[in-house]
């Protein structure tokens, strides 16, 4: 049987085809293999068209990602199901975070319905490949083995495709010496969760009664001669991801962070509510402010939320609502967060994070004060290294110990 | 409308522009757009006589000789990277100063340092082989070869032949093992 090489092309069997790359592994590396439905202009026509582990199944399961064990990844292509308006599939094969280049692989095989194809790796700098493509000819499919790519990894890869990425994989890396084993890999894939990609977060809301804290225009307060707010909404959401959180799955580990607030009351009683050590609160009872739980997947897209009884105002000294980095690289200007606090019957009130050099975990949003029994809603934003430095700024006074969730 | 040739088809040049008297062949390929070293492709001209060879040294036109037939074949010059739009390299020929012993003009294309590069024809997109009437520019034929190339160094995209008194073309498409000494030496070049 003859083995197509990179550039060599040959027709596939009628019907439904099992694609089988056996890539193998690098060790200290991880290697993704998707596929991706390309329109006439040789990108995609949407984040919809990639098929890889965090949406296994794209146009209607013309191509599924079947799964990947052992140095193997298996798809099932349907040809006769692939949209009009696609012109090919293409099979790519990236590394994690380009750990290391393709290089390290003697070869990667294909078997597409019988066709049998070899690229082979030996000096490859590539960190990106686009193995082979399926397409139309004639009538017919056909099967082209490609082994090209790109050095700078998925990035490029999904520049040349069309694809935005919001969250760029590092430059390629030395490679790692070989002695770590590779972390076993699930058969299930279930490093990220099969979820359907997440729609990208919504644009604000037009609210024409929309109060901005800025720096110029830093306090808001808000007045209700009953003393009594409902249920104050505050939202702490950021940037997941410019394209549905989807390719930034193949990036780096996205930033995640942590809603949580400091509680004074008028009688002095002060506490951190926030997911870090469990703290979450208590709605009802002090201090009247209870965390909604706390999504580290990625699957919610509003954000976190934190409840604060507006009912209870009177009980309240002043709340300080921030936000925390527990793990990842701090990188503000990657998350662009915003705040918005909800108050039934009020303007809503949002604070951007909108300034970001720095490399401190913590940053104080906001504050609530009680003057009077109205809301004194000022913007802080202010960056510390952790709760302990931001806790003696704002005179707190609380004992602070290393916890984890 | 220019006619679309696939491989092994011909179309009467002559037919489609009455009166022809010169002609642009044009070939072109996509630059390289994955990382890599760039595809840098070379066209040759074979001028033939009846047994299908060169009839000398001569009538071998390629990167190191421009020239040929007096100055009815020009060769316009190497692209390097394939970047730019439209053809990639051109080659002129005022078909009313070809001699009569001449009956083709054989079209081919190698890829330099093919084998130490790891390049073959597969890996170039969108090749093809056109030709123009001088006369205002109309493009007559086109031939798109991508799908027929492989695994090969060296391809014969087409010819232009003479056929009962009319110039004609001819879409081959046929690689060729080896590269372009090879190639050269199978037209009849004694090459150094």
């Amino acid at each position: 049987m003859t083995i197509l090489t990179p550039g060599a092309n040959a027709p596939l069997p009628v019907g439904d085809l099992t694609v089988l790359i056996r890539h193998g592994a690098i060790p200290g590396a991880e290697i993704d293999v998707s596929a991706f439905l390309i329109g006439p202009n040789g990108k995609v026509r949407s984040d919809e068209d990639m098929c890889f582990y965090g949406q296994p199944s794209v146009a209607g399961g013309a191509v599924t990602l079947q799964g990947a064990a052992n140095g193997e990844t298996r798809f099932r292509v349907s040809p006769g199901r692939v949209p009009a308006g696609v012109e090919k599939v293409i099979l790519t094969a990236t590394i994690h975070e380009n750990r290391a280049a393709f290089g390290r692989l003697p070869e990667i095989g294909l078997d597409a319905g019988g066709v049998i194809g070899k690229i082979p790796c030996a000096g490859m700098t590539e960190t990106a490949l686009i193995l082979a493509e399926l397409y139309p000819r004639n009538g017919a499919w056909k099967v082209r083995v490609v082994g090209q790519g790109f050095n700078g990894g998925l990035a490029a890869l999904a520049t040349h495709l069309g694809v935005e990425i919001s969250d760029p994989a590092p430059a390629p890396a030395p490679a790692p010496k070989p002695a770590p084993a590779a972390a076993p890999r699930g058969p299930d894939l279930t490093r990220i969760p099969s979820v359907k990609p997440a729609a990208p977060a919504p644009a604000p809301k037009v609210n024409l009664s929309k109060v901005s804290l800025t720096k110029e225009n830093r306090t808001v307060s808000l007045e209700k001669r009953t003393g009594r707010f409902g249920k104050i909404r505050v939202n702490l959401n950021w940037n997941q991801g410019k394209t549905g959180g989807v390719m930034k799955m193949f990036g780096p580990k996205p930033v995640d962070l942590d809603l949580g607030c400091f509680v004074e009351d008028r009688y002095g009683n002060r506490t951190c509510v926030q997911a870090l050590g469990g703290g979450f609160g208590d709605y009802a009872y002090f201090p009247y402010a209870k965390l909604l739980g706390d999504d580290r997947t990625g699957a919610v897209t509003d954000g976190e939320w934190l409840e604060i009884n507006g009912e209870m105002w009177a009980e309240f000294n002043r709340i300080l609502i921030f936000a925390f980095i527990y793990d990842g690289v701090p990188n503000w200007a990657e998350t662009d967060g915003v705040v918005r606090v909800m108050i039934p019957d009020q303007p809503e009130i949002e604070v951007r994070m909108n300034e970001h050099g720095s490399r401190e975990r913590m940053c104080a949003i906001a504050m609530l004060e009680n003057q009077g029994g109205a809301i004194r809603v000022s913007r802080e934003v202010r960056f510390f290294p952790g709760h302990r430095v931001m806790d003696e700024h704002y005179g707190w006074g609380m004992r602070w110990q290393a916890g984890s969730k | 409308m220019p006619v679309s040739l696939s491989k092994g088809g011909n179309v009467s040049l002559t037919k489609e522009a009455p009166g022809l008297t010169a002609i642009t062949v044009g070939l072109g390929w996509d630059a390289r757009v994955t990382d890599g070293k760039a595809f840098d492709l070379d066209a040759s001209v074979f001028i033939c006589g009846e047994d299908g060879k060169v009839r000398s040294d001569a009538d071998f036109v390629y990167y190191n000789n421009k020239t040929a037939l007096g100055g009815a074949v020009q060769h316009m010059g190497d692209n390097l990277t394939g970047d730019g739009a439209g053809d990639d390299e051109q080659v002129k020929i005022d078909l009313s100063k070809v001699p009569e012993d001449v009956k083709k003009l054989v079209f081919a294309v190698t890829i330099h340092e093919a084998a130490a590069r790891g390049q073959n024809f597969g890996q170039v997109s969108n090749a093809y082989m056109r030709v123009m009437n001088d006369a205002g520019g109309a493009e007559l034929a086109k031939y798109d070869l991508s799908e027929d190339a492989s695994t090969e160094s060296a391809m014969i995209f087409g010819e232009i032949y003479r056929h009962n008194g009319e110039w004609k073309m001819k879409a081959i498409g046929a690689g060729f093992a080896g590269g372009l000494a090879p190639l050269a030496t199978a037209h009849g070049v004694n090459v150094g």
